[in-house]
């Protein structure tokens, strides 16, 4: 199996930040925050290897790091230190050694990003199908008839009526505003997808059908996905492989059956035993 | 003391030195208008100054002309295509108080200096003219991003997608696009800028002209420029051409001419006249006359 992301030691300090942060702080110390500079350390020392076409789960409690982590591999923010290499189109890109104009490059065109917050990743005051079109005109696709066309085949693939197509997405269910999110998130044919946290807030048979749409889409276009989440239901559901983060550490990673089974770390064993 | 009183003197009773600018002033607007047009289609930042009209009645073409006048120049100021509207005249004496030896103009074909609002001539400007446009809205990103700096940076990186969903939204909507004016056009296959209100029908005279055209945003403080023989295409899809106004009748679909000169190749403006009737008139009022004369010359 080839990979398609190599992250090393990634870690991002909230604050001023001391030589001693990542030494008083972790599942150890039971926080993430320095007691001498008071520097939140979101994320410490992070590696993690994602194949072509594999769906990779990212499993914790809030604060402990799994967002932030995502967030910054698609350059919503920046670490602290640390390297990420992306292995796309046989080539290995150091995505924070980039400048900025070919980390957006990469964001727009080979990469896709839903966020748990529809009103992040989508443009509420344009169409669905306007999303849609903005993500197929950054990359450069400048045909009015194509990019409808395109537009329509994505939406009709993840459920949205055509129909609905053309009104604002704030007028949408949240469940569809998430399709409409996948949908903009699949348009350039990325083949690296990042999920953060998709069904949290949804109503128990939504949040299935998305569950459904992804693991079909992900049959079909062979996308390699990094999904964030803390409900082990989606992890059993969609992952082959899941990493356990705990005060910005990853202190457990394996396949998900045996993390689910077979729990090792204290706190995974009280994670998997506390879910209903 | 309103400063139109004092017009001519400052406060000690001295005159004004020539084109109401300082010196200072003046050397830094025409620097930056250098920078300007080195980098067509660039917001130069400038520290605009007060004038003695209020912002977003055509400061920042003031100070541009003021900027570029010489006493043997001749000005002339346009308003939608007319040279005698209130603003167009008030600012033409203006020049008149502030430049000695500078010439108001009506004409077109000769004046050096044009300072318009709304509207560029019909007759095609020659390489010794320069054309200011008074600019309200400088940033066409502006509709789509309210934070001037992410503006910036989209601008630097030619991140110009919003602007195309607009025209998809609109084809959407419309099956065409409706943007009247302010239509963003791209220099020299970089920055996109917005044209000024000037309507779709202009914007083709500002592709490989042979004059300099100056944009002077007072309130927004930023000058760019059209620099001659530049690229200026305005942005639209592959399949969906860019199409001026047709002035075409809705029934006859034969086109509207100028109900005074009889032209068929200017920009109309529809009104009603005193008996309510729909006509037809060009707007650039100085293309018109120029015609009217030549009818009469012939006869």
């Amino acid at each position: 199996m080839k990979p398609i992301l190599d992250v090393e030691t990634l870690t991002r300090i909230h604050g001023p930040g001391c030589p001693a942060c990542l030494d008083v702080t972790g599942p150890e110390h039971d926080t993430n925050i320095c007691r001498h500079c008071g520097s939140v350390v979101a994320v410490a020392g992070a590696s993690l290897r994602l194949h072509k076409g594999e769906v990779l789960g990212i499993m914790g409690e809030s604060g402990s790091g799994k967002s932030s982590l995502v967030k910054m591999l698609y350059f919503d923010d920046k670490p602290t230190s640390g390297r990420a290499i992306f292995h796309d189109e046989g080539q290995a890109h150091d995505l924070f050694a980039l400048n900025e104009a070919q980390q957006l490059r990469l964001r727009d065109m080979r990469m896709g990003m839903v966020y748990q917050n529809p009103s992040l990743g989508l443009n509420f005051d344009i169409s669905a199908g306007g999303n849609i079109a903005e993500r197929l005109l950054m990359s450069d696709e400048l045909s009015y008839r194509a990019i409808r066309e395109k537009a329509t085949a994505l939406l009709a693939r993840t459920e949205v009526p055509p129909a609905r197509m053309d009104e604002l997405p704030r007028n949408f269910s949240g469940g569809m505003q998430q399709r409409v999110q996948i949908a903009r998130a699949l348009s350039t044919g990325a083949p690296l997808l990042f999920l953060d946290e998709v069904t949290t807030g949804l109503d128990l048979s939504v949040q299935a059908r998305i569950l459904d749409l992804i693991m079909e889409l992900q049959e079909v276009t062979g996308v390699s996905m990094l999904v964030v989440t803390h409900d082990l239901g989606v992890v059993r559901h969609l992952t082959t492989r899941t990493i356990v983060m705990k005060h910005g550490r990853i202190i457990e990673a394996g396949l998900t059956d045996q993390i689910l089974e077979d729990p090792q770390a204290a706190y995974t064993q009280q994670l998997v035993s506390s879910a209903l | 003391m309103h400063p139109v009183d004092t017009m001519g003197q400052n406060r000690d009773g001295a005159e004004y030195g020539f084109a109401f600018l300082d010196e200072d002033a003046k050397r830094e607007l025409r620097r930056s208008i250098f920078k300007a047009v080195c980098i067509p289609g660039h917001q130069v930042a400038y520290a605009s100054r007060e004038m003695p009209i209020a912002r977003g009645f055509g400061t920042g073409g003031m100070q541009l002309t003021l900027a570029l006048l010489g006493p043997d120049d001749t000005c002339k100021v346009i308003d939608q295509g007319a040279d005698d509207s209130v603003n167009a005249a008030n600012i033409r004496n203006f020049f008149a108080l502030t430049c000695p030896g500078v010439t108001g103009t009506l004409r077109t074909e000769g004046a050096s200096v044009i300072q318009t609002r709304h509207r560029i001539p019909e007759l095609k400007l020659r390489a010794d003219q320069i054309l200011v446009f008074q600019v309200p809205y400088p940033d066409p990103l502006v509709v789509v991003e309210p934070n001037a700096a992410k503006r910036r940076r989209m601008h630097g990186r030619a991140d110009y997608a919003r602007l195309w969903v607009k025209l998809y939204e609109d084809m959407v909507a419309f099956d065409e696009i409706t943007i009247s004016h302010r239509y963003p056009t791209r220099i020299n296959g970089h920055y996109i800028i917005d044209p000024s209100p000037i309507p779709r029908f202009d914007v083709p005279k500002l592709h490989q002209a042979d004059c300099l055209y100056l944009f002077g945003a007072g309130r927004e403080k930023r000058i760019y420029a059209v620099p001659p023989h530049t690229d200026a295409v305005p942005i639209t899809f592959n399949d969906v051409a860019f199409a001026v106004e047709s002035f075409r009748d809705k029934t006859t679909g034969k086109r509207h001419v100028c109900r005074r000169c009889g032209a068929d190749d200017s920009f109309l403006d529809e009104f009603l006249d005193n008996d309510g009737a729909r006509v037809f008139q060009c707007s650039d009022a100085a293309y018109c006359d120029m015609r009217l004369e030549r009818l009469e010359a012939a006869k």
